[in-house]
C-alpha cells in the first residue's frame, strides 16, 4: 500500500531540510507550518491524504500528518502544542530551518471511494488529516458525490480552518458542513453538542456512502458506535490510528498493535481491519 | 576436509584481527559476552569457545546499544546535517551459535526488508562475517531446535566451525567465508575428522501451533498471572539477541550536537507513552503481553517465524524466574474459553 | 525449610480462607530445582503451591508496591531484610499497616537462584559455588523487624565487616578509584533492573524515566551510566535497607551494594548512627525526606 508513495533515501533515518516559509494561529494551541525546500524549489517530497512525515528540530522528533500539499509549492503541518518537541516548534518563527523525513505509512482510500458521498467526522486537531482528504475531494470534485462534513471542538476559539469551516467549504458544490462546541458560549448560536451525539442527530444516510473520522480515541469510538447503529457497514467505516513513534518506517518497534506497525501499515484503517487487531487502539 | 588445530587458534585470531575486528566470545571477570580479540588480558580474561552461550549476545556488533547517526548544527534559523556516522569497517564474528546468528538473521528482516533499508545496520551488516560455532551438546536452557534453528547448521553463518576436541572442522560457506579463510590458508590443515555425535535436548518445548493458538488470546487471563512476578526490568529483553526495539534520542551542546539511536525496551513504561501523557500499555501486565506475543505471535505473523530463537538467555537472567518455555507450554494447554 | 513451607501454607490458607487477606505474596516453584518465583495466592488452593526453600531469596515486599492503589488487604513473608523493606514502604505512606498481615521468617541464609542458573547453565566459566548468596554473607538483621507472626528461632547477623568493600576503594589513590569506577560502571547495560527491584525506589514517576526535562542521558557511555549511577546512589542516601537485590539481581555484575554502602558509612558518620527501616515509629521520617525551615540550605 506503501509503495507507490515512498522515500526512496539511501538513508531512511538521516532528514532533509526544509524551511518554514510561513506559520498560521489556527487557534491557541494549533499552528499551521508551511514548508519547502531550502533552494526554494518545490516539495521533499510528494504525500498522499493521510500520509504522514517525521518533522524535527533540535529537541526532537515528532510524526505529523500531512494537512494538505499544493503542489510543488509547499507542505502544510497542523500542529498541536502538546509536550516538548511542539512547545519548541510553537517558538520558532518564519524562515526557521526543519529536519522533515518521509513521507510515511498508507493513505486515505482516495480510489475505493470514488463515485461515492462522502461523510467527514472530526474532533479538534482530528481536522488535520482529514483536512487533506476533504481538500483532495474538492480538487477532484467530479470523483465524489455529495461531502458532508461534521466537526466539532472544546469552543469556538479551538475550531481549525475556520475561514474554510464557515466561509469557503459551505461554497462548494454540493457540500455541507456542520459545526458543534462542547459548551455553550457567548456569541455562539451553533451547534451545541459532542460530536457523536451531533452525528446521531443529523442521522446521515449510509446509502452509497463512506464515512472517514479522526479525533481524541474516545471521540472516535463513540462515533464508531454512533455509526454502526446507523446502519453502516464496517467496510463504510475509515478512521486513522496515533501510536508513539519514533523511526516512521517500522523498525523501531515501538508503534505496534498486533503484528501491524501504523508508521507503515497505517495510520489509515476501515472497520474490517481493525476488527482482525487485538484492542489495544 | 580443512580443520583448525585449537593449537593455532591464537594465531588465526591473531591474523583475523590484522583486517577486521574480531569479537569473540569472551569472560571477563564476572561477565561474559563477545569482546573484542584484542581487548583479552591473560591471566584476567578467558576465551569461552567452548562454553555454549555467554551473557552478552553478539548482537551489539551489527546493532550497538547506542549509535550516533548524525550531526546537527543550528546556525540562527539555519539547520545543518554535515555528517553521517555509518560504520562499515570490517568486523569478524568469531564463534556465535545458531541461536545467537538467527537473532542476527531476524534483525536483517527487521533493518532490511519491508521496503526501507536501514542504512546504519546495513552498513556494520554488510561489513561483518560470521563464523558460527556448531552445538552438538545443548545446554539446559537451550531450547533452539524447537524455535526451527538448527544448531548442527547455523543458518546465516559464513563459515562454521565444528568442535572435535583438539580440532575445529573449518567449512566456509560464502564468498565472505571464503574470503575470510584465504587469509588464513596456511594456518588450516587438510584432514578427515568425523564430526562429533549430536546429544539430544534437555529441555522439551512444542511452539507447533502456539503463534496461530495466541491470536486468540489477546485478553485470555494467562496475562493476568504470568505477568504478576515480572518487575518491567527489561533485562531480558537488552540481553536477548533478537529483541531490537530502539530510541531516536538528541544530545545538543549549545549550537552543535548529534542524534542517536540507542536500545529501548517494550517492558518499560515510557516506550509507549505519548506526548501528552496517555499510554496505550499503562501496567507491567500489557507490557508484558506485547513482549511475549511479539516475540511468539507478532512476529510470526509478519515474518514466518518467531522473534525468539530458544538462546535460554532470559531464563537465565529473569530475576523473577519468569521463563518463556512455560508461557509457550501454558499457551499451548490454555483453555481458550477461560 | 520444608517445615517453613508447611507452616506458610497454613498461615496462607488460614488467612486466603476466612477472608483475612485477599492475596497472600510468598514464592512458588519455577522449572529448575533452584528456580523460585515471587507468588500471589488468590485462594486457599493456591496457597497449597507455595514453597519457601534455600532459594527464596527474592525481597517480596517490592511486590506491595503493585498494590498502593488497591484496597486489596495483603498477607506476605519476609526475611529479615525484606521486613525493613516494608517499614520503608510504610514510611513513605506506599502502604498502609492494617493493609497487611506479615509472616516474619529467622532467615538461615539463602541461596541465589541467579547464581545456581548462571553455573548450571555454563554461561560462568568458574562456577562459583558459594554456599549462600553473596548477601546474605553481609546480612546485619536476619530477623524480621516488623511482623503479625514469627517463623524459626533467632539468627545472628552473619556478616564481618561491614564495609570491608567500601575502606577497600577508599584506601585507593584518587586515579585508582576513578578508574575503578570507570572500569566497572562503563560495563552498565542502563536496564534498570536494580532500580525496579528495589524496594526504596518507590517514586511515582522515576527521575530517569522523566523525559521534560530529562535529566539523565539515554545514551549508553561512562559520563550518562556515571551519571545514573551517583543519582540513583545518592537517592538512596538514608534509605536502602542493605537487602542487596539490585547487585544480585544486575545482569553486568555492578557491585552496587559497594555504592550504597559508601553512603549508608557516610550518612552514618555525618548524621549520626542511622539504620533505614529498622523500626517503625509511626510518623517518623527518615534523614533526607523532610524539610524543616530552620534546616540549612546555604548550599542552594
Ligand atoms: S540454543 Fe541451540 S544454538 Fe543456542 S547454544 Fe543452545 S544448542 Fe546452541
Ligand atoms: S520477564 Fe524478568 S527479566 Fe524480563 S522484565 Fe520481567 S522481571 Fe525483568
Ligand atoms: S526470548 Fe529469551 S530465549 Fe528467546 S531468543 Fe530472546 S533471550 Fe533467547
Ligand atoms: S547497574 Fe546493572 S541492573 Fe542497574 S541499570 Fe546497570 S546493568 Fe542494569
Ligand atoms: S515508529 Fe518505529 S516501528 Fe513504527
Amino acid at each position: 500500500m506503501h509503495d507507490d508513495h515512498k522515500c526512496n533515501c539511501e538513508q531512511p533515518l538521516v532528514p532533509g531540510i526544509v524551511e518554514v516559509i510561513d506559520i498560521k494561529e489556527e487557534t491557541p494551541d494549533i499552528k499551521s507550518f508551511y514548508v519547502k525546500n531550502i533552494d526554494g524549489q518545490g516539495v521533499p517530497f510528494n504525500v498522499l491524504p493521510g500520509q504522514c512525515a517525521m518533522i524535527s528540530t533540535p529537541v526532537g522528533e515528532g510524526m505529523f500528518s500531512c494537512t494538505w500539499q499544493e503542489e510543488q509549492e509547499w507542505l502544510q503541518f497542523a500542529i498541536k502544542r502538546v509536550g516538548l518537541m511542539t512547545d519548541d516548534l510553537h517558538r520558532i518563527e518564519v524562515g526557521q530551518q526543519l529536519g522533515i523525513r518521509g513521507p510515511y505509512g498508507n493513505h486515505f482510500p482516495i480510489e475505493e471511494s470514488k463515485g461515492k458521498d462522502m461523510l467527514f467526522i472530526a474532533g479538534g486537531i482530528g481536522l488535520a488529516p482529514l483536512r487533506s482528504f476533504i481538500k483532495y475531494c474538492f480538487k477532484h470534485r467530479e470523483d465524489y458525490g455529495k461531502i458532508q462534513i461534521i466537526y466539532g471542538s472544546r469552543s469556538y476559539a479551538d475550531l481549525c480552518f475556520k475561514d474554510e469551516l464557515f466561509d469557503l467549504w459551505p461554497k462548494e458544490k454540493d457540500t455541507e458542513v456542520f459545526v458543534t462546541i462542547d459548551r455553550p458560549e457567548e456569541g455562539w448560536d451553533g451547534e451545541v453538542n459532542f460530536v457523536p451525539t451531533y452525528l446521531e442527530k443529523l442521522n446521515p444516510d449510509p446509502a452509497n456512502k463512506m464515512a472517514v473520522t479522526c479525533g481524541p480515541p474516545v471521540m472516535i469510538k463513540f462515533v464508531i458506535q454512533a455509526l454502526e447503529k446507523m446502519g453502516y457497514s464496517d467496510e463504510q467505516i475509515i478512521t486513522t490510528l496515533e501510536m508513539r513513534m519514533k523511526c516512521g518506517i517500522g523498525k523501531c518497534g515501538r508503534c505496534n498493535i498486533g503484528s501491524q506497525y501504523i508508521c507503515l501499515d497505517g495510520p489509515v484503517y476501515n472497520m474490517v481491519q481493525l476488527r482482525q487487531l487485538p484492542p489495544e487502539w | 576436509m580443512k580443520i583448525l588445530n585449537k593449537s593455532k587458534l591464537e594465531e588465526v585470531l591473531n591474523r583475523l584481527g590484522e583486517n577486521a575486528d574480531v569479537y569473540v566470545p569472551m569472560s571477563k571477570g564476572l561477565q561474559s559476552g563477545f569482546y573484542p580479540w584484542k581487548s583479552l588480558e591473560g591471566g584476567k580474561d578467558e576465551l569461552m569457545l567452548d562454553a555454549l552461550n555467554v551473557y552478552q549476545p553478539p548482537k551489539s556488533v551489527v546493532f550497538p546499544q547506542t549509535e550516533r547517526m548524525y550531526s546537527l548544527y543550528q546556525e540562527g534559523k539555519g539547520l545543518k546535517i554535515e555528517e553521517t556516522y555509518e560504520n562499515d569497517e570490517p568486523r569478524v564474528i568469531f564463534g556465535a551459535r545458531a541461536c545467537d546468528i538467527k537473532g542476527i538473521i531476524c534483525m536483517d528482516e527487521v533493518f532490511l526488508t519491508g521496503g526501507y533499508e536501514e542504512s546504519f545496520y546495513k552498513a556494520r551488516r554488510e561489513s561483518t562475517t560470521i563464523v558460527a560455532n556448531a552445538c552438538y551438546e545443548p545446554g539446559p536452557s537451550c531450547f533452539c531446535a524447537a524455535m526451527g534453528v538448527d544448531p548442527l547448521n547455523p543458518e546465516g553463518a559464513d563459515v562454521i566451525i565444528r568442535d572435535t576436541g583438539d580440532a575445529y572442522i573449518w567449512e566456509a560457506l560464502t564468498e565472505k567465508g571464503e574470503a575470510l579463510s584465504s587469509t588464513i590458508k596456511d594456518l588450516l590443515e587438510e584432514k578427515e575428522l568425523s564430526v562429533p555425535e549430536a546429544k539430544p535436548f534437555i529441555q522439551q518445548v512444542d511452539y507447533d501451533g502456539v503463534a496461530e493458538k495466541l491470536k486468540g488470546m489477546f485478553e485470555h487471563p494467562i496475562w493476568d498471572r504470568t505477568s504478576e512476578a515480572c518487575l518491567n526490568c527489561g533485562i531480558c529483553t537488552y540481553i536477548c539477541p533478537s529483541c531490537y526495539c530502539f530510541d531516536i534520542q538528541v544530545k545538543m551542546y549549545g549550537h552543535e550536537g548529534y542524534r542517536f539511536r540507542c536500545w529501548d525496551s517494550c517492558m518499560y513504561e515510557e516506550y509507549t507513552r505519548e506526548a501528552g501523557g496517555g499510554n496505550p500499555r499503562p501496567t507491567g501486565r500489557e507490557r508484558f503481553r506485547n513482549r511475549f506475543l511479539h516475540k511468539l505471535e507478532f512476529f510470526t505473523e509478519r515474518y514466518g517465524h518467531p522473534l525468539c530463537t530458544g538462546c535460554g538467555r532470559c531464563i537465565v537472567v529473569c530475576p523473577a524466574g519468569i521463563n518463556i518455555t512455560s508461557i509457550i507450554s501454558e499457551a499451548k494447554e490454555a483453555d481458550l474459553d477461560a | 525449610m520444608n517445615d517453613f513451607t508447611q507452616q506458610i501454607q497454613d498461615i496462607a490458607s488460614r488467612l486466603l480462607d476466612n477472608g483475612q487477606v485477599d492475596v497472600f505474596i510468598a514464592w512458588h516453584k519455577g522449572q529448575q530445582d533452584f528456580q523460585v518465583q515471587p507468588y500471589f495466592a488468590r485462594s486457599a488452593d493456591e496457597a497449597q503451591n507455595i514453597i519457601f526453600n534455600d532459594y527464596s531469596i527474592h525481597n517480596l515486599s517490592n511486590s506491595l508496591l503493585k498494590f498502593r492503589d488497591s484496597k486489596e488487604k495483603i498477607g506476605i513473608v519476609v526475611k529479615g531484610c525484606d521486613s525493613r523493606g516494608i517499614i520503608r514502604l510504610l514510611e513513605d505512606n506506599q502502604i498502609q499497616r492494617e493493609r497487611l498481615y506479615i509472616v516474619g521468617i529467622c532467615c538461615p541464609g539463602m541461596k541465589d537462584p541467579l547464581q545456581a542458573m548462571r553455573d548450571e547453565l555454563g554461561f560462568n566459566h568458574k562456577p562459583e559455588s558459594t554456599e549462600l548468596a553473596a548477601k546474605c554473607n553481609d546480612c546485619i538483621q536476619p530477623n524480621p523487624v516488623i511482623y503479625d507472626e514469627l517463623l524459626g528461632t533467632e539468627q545472628s547477623p552473619r556478616v564481618q565487616d561491614r564495609f570491608a568493600r567500601v575502606k577497600e576503594i577508599e584506601a585507593m589513590s584518587a586515579d585508582e578509584r576513578y578508574q575503578f569506577f570507570e572500569e566497572t560502571i562503563s560495563r552498565c547495560i542502563r536496564c534498570y533492573a536494580c532500580r525496579e527491584v528495589c524496594v526504596a525506589c518507590d517514586c511515582r514517576t522515576c527521575i530517569f524515566d522523566e523525559m521534560r526535562p530529562q535529566w539523565v542521558g539515554r545514551e549508553n557511555n561512562t559520563t550518562d551510566n556515571l551519571m545514573y549511577h551517583i543519582v540513583k546512589a545518592s537517592h538512596m542516601a538514608g534509605r536502602c535497607i542493605e537487602c542487596g537485590e539490585c547487585e544480585r539481581v544486575c545482569p553486568v555484575n555492578i557491585p552496587l551494594m559497594l555504592l550504597n554502602q559508601k553512603v549508608i558509612k557516610d550518612v552514618n558518620e555525618l548524621f549520626g548512627p542511622y539504620e533505614a527501616g529498622m523500626q517503625y515509629v509511626e510518623g517518623q521520617k527518615p534523614p533526607f525526606s523532610m524539610y524543616e525551615e530552620s534546616d540549612p540550605d546555604d548550599f542552594l
